[in-house]
């Protein structure tokens, strides 16, 4: 397998790991362009070309997953490599596949997440509706089981109603994921709170939930909402869900 | 395009013959459009997939690109300084400074075996 089917493979399966890449040189055994993989457990995979390159790669690529930061590092000898974490990639889930979902997922595609649809209606579940996006037509919970949810997925919970909401929601907490919002009223917010209380979900995991979902922007149409969801998406994802929170916290002006 | 679409589509380009370079920005200082790991496919017809930030900073990857497909066959990093960008006369532009590795897939360029 090439190096480039490998990193596919991995990010595929969801694997965890950092890709370093020799950017500059002063050795000529580890020219530029020579890739290793180092993954959570240290372990490392491929060479960047001589022993005490890959000796000192592991440590500085575990530091680089850690902080999550993606950057540049100095290993001995003059050798620079980019240090890279693609699995870091956002991806977007949306359950519900009604008239917001439509522009929602073509904003998130161009903003650079990889979209799901969810949807138990075949006819708003159908491809054509979301180019370029997977699209699943079955029943929320039973799909939502069986999806791989992680720290990468943002989770838009934008059904036809709070049932269906709460049954999503239920799902996704299980896990933990980057985000999860929920669509509605602040009163029809606080119904699918109350419904996951009852299931037994704990109450600290119902805090992280979004809701009502996006930025205060005022939207109205189904694309202003879309906007204002994924304004707040691109917050979290580039700010982190504290500075997402503070936005929705401005007091609104003129009321 | 996500890094993992990125990785996709250079696969393809490859799998149907056809060289590509890939820009990755690998650091920055300043204020630039767009932080480590921004990546760009270009191919030898000029055909680019991707960003790293539009601009002159982008059109000076893509010519780098160009040349370690078409000339070099080989790796380059460039350090791209956004303030003497045509734009900032503008007063418009980030105005910060950006390192971009590009590198020919296959490596090599895919013209020498």
């Amino acid at each position: 397998m090439t190096e480039l089917g490998r990193i596919i493979d991995l990010l595929a399966r969801g694997e965890e790991f950092c890709l370093a890449t020799v950017i500059s040189s002063a050795a000529p055994e580890a020219p530029a362009g020579g890739k290793a993989i180092v993954f959570r457990d240290g372990s490392l995979e491929g060479t960047l070309g001589s022993e005490s390159l890959d000796k000192a790669l592991p440590a500085e690529a575990l530091r680089a997953l850690a902080d999550k930061e993606q950057r540049a590092a100095e290993l001995p000898g003059g050798v620079r490599v980019f240090l890279e974490l693609p699995a870091h990639d956002a991806k977007l889930l949306i359950c519900g596949a009604g008239h917001i979902a439509v522009p929602l997922a073509r904003f998130a595609r161009a903003a650079g997440f990889s979209v799901t649809v969810l949807d138990d209606r075949a006819e708003f579940a159908s491809p054509a509706r979301f180019p370029s996006c997977e699209v699943i037509a079955r029943d929320f919970a039973p799909a939502l089981r069986e999806m791989p949810l992680g720290p990468a997925v943002y989770a838009v919970v934008i059904t036809r109603g709070h049932e269906h909401d709460a049954d999503c929601l239920a799902e996704i907490l299980r896990k933990k994921t980057a985000y999860a919002g929920v669509i509605g009223s602040r009163r029809r917010g606080l119904v699918v709170l109350e419904a996951l209380e009852k299931k037994g979900l704990p109450a600290a995991r119902l805090k992280d939930i979004f809701t009502p979902i996006g930025l205060p922007i005022g939207a109205e149409s189904p694309e202003e909402i879309a906007l204002a969801i994924i304004a707040e998406l691109v917050c979290v994802r580039r700010k982190g869900a504290a500075a997402a929170r503070a936005l929705r916290a401005v007091p609104e002006a003129g009321k | 395009m996500t890094p993992y679409e990125i990785f996709l589509k250079l696969a393809a380009l490859n799998a149907a013959g056809i060289p590509a370079a890939l820009a990755t920005v690998t650091g920055t200082s300043g204020s630039t459009p767009r932080g480590a790991g921004a990546k760009m496919i270009v191919c030898a017809d000029g055909t680019i997939y991707g960003s790293v930030g539009g601009g002159c900073g982008e059109n000076r990857a893509r010519s780098a690109a160009l040349r370690s497909l078409l000339a070099t066959r080989a790796p380059e990093l460039l350090e791209i300084s956004l303030d003497d960008d045509i734009g900032t006369k503008g007063g418009d532009v980030c105005g910060g400074k950006m390192w971009i590795f590009v590198e020919p897939f296959p490596p090599g360029g895919g013209s020498r075996g």
